[in-house]
């Protein structure tokens, strides 16, 4: 287990070097108009997405339909939705034409979405707390969290999985005690398309997620 | 902490020979497993050094969390969504209602004591197993947990090894012993009324009971009845200090077979992990 620990830190610490002078050499020619584009670090973007949810969780002046479109315009700025419906469809993302792939992310998001505002309807006082952010390989790092029940019960693991694009931190996995959810629709996914067929897994997603939405009230669009 | 685990062994000679011929059996069952390791892995489809995905572990997106991004194979399906729909049936209406029964007539506390209750006798699997991987300080403070709730605990029904004195329970099993040894999980299998496993893991479950100290000092038609109900009573007791199991994940879940088998593999390999990363082997 150990013997390899240092030549691999060794060399990650070679690679992310060499990355950041090589983006400082393409960031210092190219964006003279872009000094301001700070991006912050992986922990910063899940506290931005954390922090504002956990308030409008708690806002009593709203509705949960207001408190949903907030909740939307947060959820879609911080993940990235084609890496988690490409990560959750597996192997069989490259076998679905590229119309497929556009109707299926934009089907999963909504599902996402839907699944993430169900919960807010179960919120019964829980804290966050912000542990630590790595990167474990380039481009990628984990920021580590833990559900607090109100009640004093054990804390819940949540780590956010975060991967770099053009600049910008996004969310594309989140691991709830280990079990990493995107991996989790992929083997239901893989199941589905395998036994039935992609269509009838569209099919029972966009049930699911009107099912979902329609515990909302709210009324879907697509 | 070593004198007082030999106090304890040398206070209690029945425990210490069963262990013995446990830890025994245990080991042969270890040189055995590495005799068939062998012939087990050569049914696989990828022998390694043929150029696999991480044949050289390039720098680039971490590894998947789940089996390399692979599908889980799963050639015992037909079984397995049968034994799955039994449970489910099994506890829609047995487990569940008699669950929320229970739950009704007994607070919280008390359950919650029970529950405590079951995980203070399972000690000697927990025990061994921690220290078949050398996890010894793991194993020395299950003997330490032991002693403090079965005294201090009141018989086990609270847990004052962990508030008082900071003791965590050392969560092992032999199908983690194995794994750690190298045998691989082989296919998945739902078991009817145990639930979700593996070959290795049935193995290992097999393995955990014949631990079992009532199993040697009782006839067989007092420990079969006995182990069937203390196993009843504690998965009903657990129910319901989780009443919405299902429910909740069904909620979610476009395939709930899929849901639950990728939940059982991910969550046995992430105890895997922390098991080897506390191992001195």
């Amino acid at each position: 287990m150990n013997e390899g620990t240092a030549p691999r830190r060794a060399r990650a610490i070679a690679l992310i070097s060499a990355i950041a002078i090589v983006m400082a050499i393409v960031m210092g020619t190219l964006s003279v108009t872009r000094v301001g584009a700070d991006t912050g670090d992986p922990m910063s973007v899940v506290k931005g997405l954390v922090n504002p949810a956990l308030a409008l969780l708690k806002n009593d002046q709203l509705t949960l339909a207001q408190k949903g479109a907030q909740m939307r315009q947060l959820v879609s700025d911080a993940f990235d939705y084609t890496e988690m419906s490409r990560s959750a469809l597996g192997y069989h993302w490259k076998t679905l034409t590229s119309d497929q792939q556009a109707a299926f992310t934009g089907l999963f998001t909504s599902f996402i979405q839907d699944s993430y505002l169900n919960k807010i309807q179960d919120y019964k006082g829980q804290t966050v707390t912000f542990i630590k952010w790595s990167m474990d390989y380039p481009g990628y790092a984990q920021v580590k969290t833990t559900i607090n029940e109100p009640n004093g019960g054990s804390p819940i693991p949540l780590n956010y999985l975060l991967k770099l694009e053009n600049g910008n931190w996004k969310i594309y996995d989140v691991t709830v005690d280990a079990i990493s959810i995107i991996a989790n629709y992929r083997n239901q996914f893989n199941r589905v398309i395998n036994d039935k067929g992609f269509p009838t897994l569209m099919d029972e997603l966009r049930a699911k997620r009107n099912q979902l939405a329609g515990s909302l009230g709210n009324s879907a669009n697509n | 902490m070593i004198s007082e685990m030999k106090t304890i062994g040398d206070g209690w000679p029945a425990r210490s020979l069963l262990t013995w011929l446990a830890a025994t059996a245990a080991t042969l069952l270890i040189i055995a497993a590495f005799l068939t390791t062998p012939a087990l892995c050569a049914g696989n489809e990828t022998a390694p050094g043929s150029g696999g995905p991480d044949a050289s572990a390039p720098p680039g997106p971490p590894p998947d969390q789940l089996n390399g991004g692979q599908p889980y194979g799963d050639p015992l399906a037909p079984f397995n969504e049968q034994m799955f729909k039994f449970n489910l049936n099994l506890d829609k209406y047995v487990v569940l209602p008699v669950a929320k029964g229970w739950a009704a007539i007994a607070p919280v506390p008390v359950r919650q004591s029970v529950s405590n209750f079951f995980d203070n006798v399972g000690v000697i699997p927990r025990f061994a197993n921690n220290l078949f991987q050398l996890r010894l300080q793991a194993a020395n403070d299950e003997v330490m947990r032991f002693a403090i709730n079965t005294t201090l605990g009141v018989g086990g029904l609270f847990d004052v090894a962990d508030s008082w004195f900071g003791l965590k329970e050392n969560k092992d099993d032999f199908g983690l012993t194995l794994g750690h040894y190298g045998v691989p999980p082989g296919p998945y299998l739902v078991l009817p009324f145990f639930g979700p496993s593996t070959i290795r893991d049935t193995a290992g479950m097999f393995a955990d009971g014949a631990m079992n100290p009532l199993d040697y000092l009782t006839p067989w038609y007092v420990y079969i009845p006995a182990n069937a109900t203390r196993y009843a009573l504690s998965g009903i007791n657990y129910r319901s200090l989780h009443l919405n199991l299902f429910e909740e994940v069904d909620r979610y879940a476009i395939d709930l077979y899929g849901s639950v088998q990728d939940a059982y593999m991910q969550n046995r390999a992430a105890e895997q992990k922390r098991i080897d990363e506390g191992s001195l082997l």
